[in-house]
């Protein structure tokens, strides 16, 4: 069986991040451009990448930026996937970990191929509540034969 | 009686960080890592599990511990 492993492919990778949520919605395309260009910059072309969407964290994360602090429920979440040159990945990582705007970099080998996405996740997520909504009467409840007083 | 694989049942073969609602499968009550013996699936599968929880829960979509 296939698993994590045997995906790895030389030279595609998946940088996973968090944007801080002072961020203005409106910037966060900014955000994707600066992690974009430096990408761009080191050699690497993106090749696929979802949009940030702000999601609640399952523990508060700290970031200190200058003498502030900020302590976090919720983030945006983003992923994009790039093509690059081994050599240059820890530049990458530590070009995009340095913005102020970000609060966690995750940086991993990957499949070349999208095999997840929170959007299909969330599609998926509410079919399964609609057919498990469905009402108790579409259920087929099996006929119970009455039973014969016995007389004696 | 043996458990059966997950993973191999519903044809996941690459086992993402992301994919919350998977990894949850694989977690006892309290979030720690569900044992091979508990999870029935394969060595290799396992540690693709456990290394998917770990980047998830770097990344705050999982917990480290539910009380």
């Amino acid at each position: 069986m296939s698993t994590t492993e045997d995906h790895k492919e030389a030279g595609v990778y998946e940088l996973g991040y968090l944007v801080l949520p002072s961020v203005l919605a409106d910037n966060i395309a900014q955000v994707v451009s600066t992690i974009v260009s430096t990408i761009e910059k080191a050699g690497g072309k993106t090749l696929d990448s979802e949009s940030p969407f702000l999601e609640g964290l399952a523990y508060s994360m700290s970031k200190s930026v200058g003498a502030r602090k900020y302590v976090v429920n919720e983030a945006y979440i983003g992923w994009m996937k790039f093509e690059a040159e081994p050599g240059m990945i820890e530049e990458i990582k530590l070009k995009v970990e340095k913005m102020e705007e970000i609060l966690r970099v995750l940086l991993i080998k990957s499949p070349r191929e999208t095999l997840f996405t929170f959007a299909q996740a969330e599609e998926a997520r509410r079919a399964r509540e609609e057919t498990s909504a469905l009402p108790v009467d579409a259920e087929v409840s099996p006929e119970v034969a009455p039973i014969e007083p016995v007389i004696e | 009686m043996k458990k059966s694989d997950y993973l191999k049942e519903h044809k996941i073969d690459y086992v993402d960080y992301k994919d919350v609602d998977t990894l949850k499968k694989f977690l006892t009550p309290h979030s720690r890592i569900q044992s091979k013996k508990r999870s029935g699936i394969s060595s290799k599968s396992q540690r693709a599990i456990s290394l998917a929880i770990k980047r998830a829960r770097f990344m705050g979509f999982l917990p480290y511990i539910t009380r």
